[in-house]
């Protein structure tokens, strides 16, 4: 853009608007490409299994005759794949925290490294309290 | 990236607002999901060990609580404007332009009001809500 451009945009005349051309099948060109549309892609399945444990709520409103947990091998290997999105999902997010979030303390800025950190151990201490629950509260 | 190009420059609100829900359910997805899905989809079903939801008693028990009715509703709920924040960008990226217009963003994050109702009615109507 050139400094009669940018004068032109700012008075109010339509700006002209880049468009990047896009060829298909961009996104599997490079590794870092598709792991990038790997991690957009995590919402899916993580989507299916939470759909899945709405049903699973819902399937207790019918009484304890006709409640049946899920235990066929295809739900188990449904859940493993969901579970492998889920985990690329929960490192790409809390790593990106770093560069999100910017927090002072004593006047100096905390370093990415350690908020980073402290999202990691947070997604641990997360992920045991809730398996104690579910563990805990079972007969 | 994911920038709205419009013509008159003004504060994007709406993004603003799609933009903290998507944050923050996949910021509590990112914390909660993985180990949901592994006690309750892979080591319950497998008899690794004993888990609530194997039981119905102990299922229905544990759901009627009501701050596990709200933690079910925030993170279902939360999770799904991610979901639907996530997908209309990876639908951007995978050359579809139109996933940035007005009628595809009433789908998508209609579709997360929709969920949100949705659990709202499930939670509501499958245990009542007991301290026990």
């Amino acid at each position: 853009m050139t400094e009669g451009d940018e004068a032109e945009a700012s008075t109010g005349a339509t700006p002209r608007v880049y468009k990047p051309e896009m060829p298909r099948g961009w996104w599997l060109r490079r590794r870092h490409y598709l792991l990038y549309m790997v991690r957009e892609f995590t919402a899916v399945p993580m989507a299916l299994w939470l759909l899945w444990l709405l049903a699973e709520i819902h399937r207790a409103a019918s009484g304890p005759k006709a409640y049946y947990p899920a235990a066929s091998p295809a739900f188990i290997v449904f859940s493993v794949i969901c579970l492998g999105f889920a985990m690329y999902h929960s490192i790409t997010f809390l790593s990106l925290a770093g560069v999100i979030i910017h927090l002072k303390f004593m006047g100096k800025p905390v370093p990415p490294r350690t908020i980073v950190g402290a999202m990691f151990g947070l997604w641990l201490v997360a992920s045991v309290v809730i398996a104690a629950v579910l563990i805990g509260f079972a007969r | 990236m994911n920038h709205e190009s419009t013509k008159v420059p003004k504060p994007a609100i709406s993004h603003l607002i799609w933009w903290f829900l998507f944050a923050n359910g996949g910021g509590l997805a990112a914390l909660v999901l993985p180990v949901h899905i592994l006690v309750q989809g892979v080591l319950g079903p497998l008899g690794v060990v004993h888990v609530v939801d194997r039981n119905y008693d102990t299922w229905i028990g544990i759901l009627g609580n009501p701050i596990v009715k709200l933690y079910l509703l925030g993170l279902i709920s939360l999770a799904f404007f991610h979901f639907a924040h996530r997908l209309r960008y990876f639908l951007v990226d995978l050359g579809v332009p139109a996933a940035r217009t007005f009628p595809v963003q009433l789908i998508f994050y209609g579709g997360a009001v929709v969920v949100t109702a949705v659990t709202i009615w499930v939670l509501v109507t499958t245990a009542p809500i007991s301290f026990g």
